[in-house]
This record gives C-alpha cells, structure tokens and sequence, in this order.
C-alpha cells in the first residue's frame, strides 16, 4: 500500500513537472472548479484562473530540480498529499531558488485523481 | 470554520509546544495520524511521538517565515509553513519547509492526520 502510495505521488510529480515545462496549457486536466492554488501566497481557484496564472508565470527556461517527494494517503478523504522540494535555476541568476510545493490530489470517479490542493513557496 | 484562523492557531500550538515540550504534542496526533521526518514514516501518536522526543537536540526554535492554508474538503485543513530552526550551541540556523493535514475531532478542535517535515538544505 505504501509503494502504491509513493508511486502513484512520484507519477504525479514528473507528469506535473513535465506539463509545466513542456505544455503548461494543457495543466487544466490536472484541475477542476473546486481546485486551490496558493502561488507564493496568492490565492486562485478554479480551472481557468489557475491556469491563467501559471502560464503567466515566466519560468519558460527555468532548470528545475527535484530533490525530495514524500508522499502519504490521506485516508480520510481518499486522496494523497504529496510534498515536493527542489531547485529552480532561471537564466541569468546566479544562484538557484530553493522551492516546496504540496499537493492533495483527490480521486475522480474514473479511478485518477485531480488537484484539489496545490501550494506553492520559493524558500529564500 | 476559517481555515486561516485554524491553520495560524495551530501553528502556533505547535511550534511552541514543540520548543517547549515535545511530549505535549502526543494529545495533537492520532492511532491513524502518519509522519514523514526527512524521508522516515511512522505511524500512529505513540510512534510520532517517540520519534520527535528522540530527535538529537535538547532546546530549539522554530522560527516561521510563511504559513499557507486551505481546506481540503470533508471539514479538513491544508496548511504549509517555511520557516528556521534554530538549534541550541548551533551557529547557523536550519531551513525547512513542513506540510499538516488536519481534520477536525468530535469536541470540535484539530488533530493532524499527515505531516511531512523536510529541512531544505542549500
């Protein structure tokens, strides 16, 4: 139960991530109306204003890193929090941003999970 | 339920408990409460607990520089907090970044259901 915990977090990661970098557009299967965003402390809900805003975000060349993903079942609503922390370095900064981003992903009836939760922080 | 008003209440609980008196923060944990500290998970309050009271440091000081929160469905919060742990006879204080699942008891108060701790080294 618990690989199945730590996979299915894993998965979820580096399809996020690779949206993000690759197609940020097509995020908005990842979310639905009730989904949250808290990006670096602005809140946004909803499928269109969340993805309006991280296709806003500038991060077109940025080199992420993931360091940690720790995954655990959040048993009472069904869903997974995942906690992620990693590197961002943007072109022409010296030094990469440190990051921590959690998720709650809930089950949809057809047996994946979607976004409900999602925060994001640069660790200065 | 305010989650912002739930998840500032709670962090400050906690992190003074913490400083304060590990012990204490049995009564915040349940048999099916689940910690991840820097990658090691354990279940159950007893377990939690004994873990965090056996962490190598007598005196430390949470430092919180961001709480985050939102509810997660099902009367839950979600809350987020980076922050600096100062630890006693240590020259630099420590980052780290901790994610609390809570979920509300039948008297009407919180108890965590997932934490996951990680220091965010450099």
């Amino acid at each position: 139960m618990e690989e199945q915990i730590d996979s299915v977090g894993k998965a979820f990661v580096d399809h996020y991530y690779h949206l993000f970098d690759n197609d940020r557009p097509a995020m908005s299967s990842l979310y639905q109306p009730t989904s949250m965003l808290t990006f670096e402390g602005h809140k946004l809900q909803g499928v269109e204003d969340i993805i309006t805003k991280l296709t806003q975000l500038p991060f077109d060349q940025c080199r992420r890193v993931i360091s940690t993903v720790d995954s655990q079942p959040a048993l009472v609503t069904g869903g997974i929090v995942v906690f992620v922390s990693g590197s961002l370095q943007l072109p022409g900064e010296n030094h990469p941003l440190q990051f921590s981003q959690m998720f709650h992903l809930s089950p949809t009836p057809q047996g994946n999970f979607f976004v409900l939760n999602d925060i994001f922080r640069l660790n200065y | 339920m305010d989650p912002d008003a739930v998840a500032k209440a709670f962090v400050d609980h906690y992190y003074s408990t913490f400083d304060a008196n590990r012990a204490g923060l049995a009564n915040l944990y349940q048999e099916g409460s689940m910690l991840t500290f820097e990658g090691q998970k354990i279940q159950g309050s007893q377990s939690i607990v004994a873990k965090l009271t056996s962490l190598p440091f007598q005196q430390c000081k949470h430092n919180i520089t961001t709480v985050d929160c939102q509810p997660s469905g099902a009367g839950g919060v979600l809350v987020f907090v980076s922050g600096t742990l100062q630890l006693a006879g240590e020259q630099h204080a420590l980052k780290f970044s901790q994610m609390f699942h809570l979920m509300p008891t039948p008297q009407g108060s919180f108890y965590v259901l997932n934490d996951i701790f990680r220091l965010n080294y450099a």
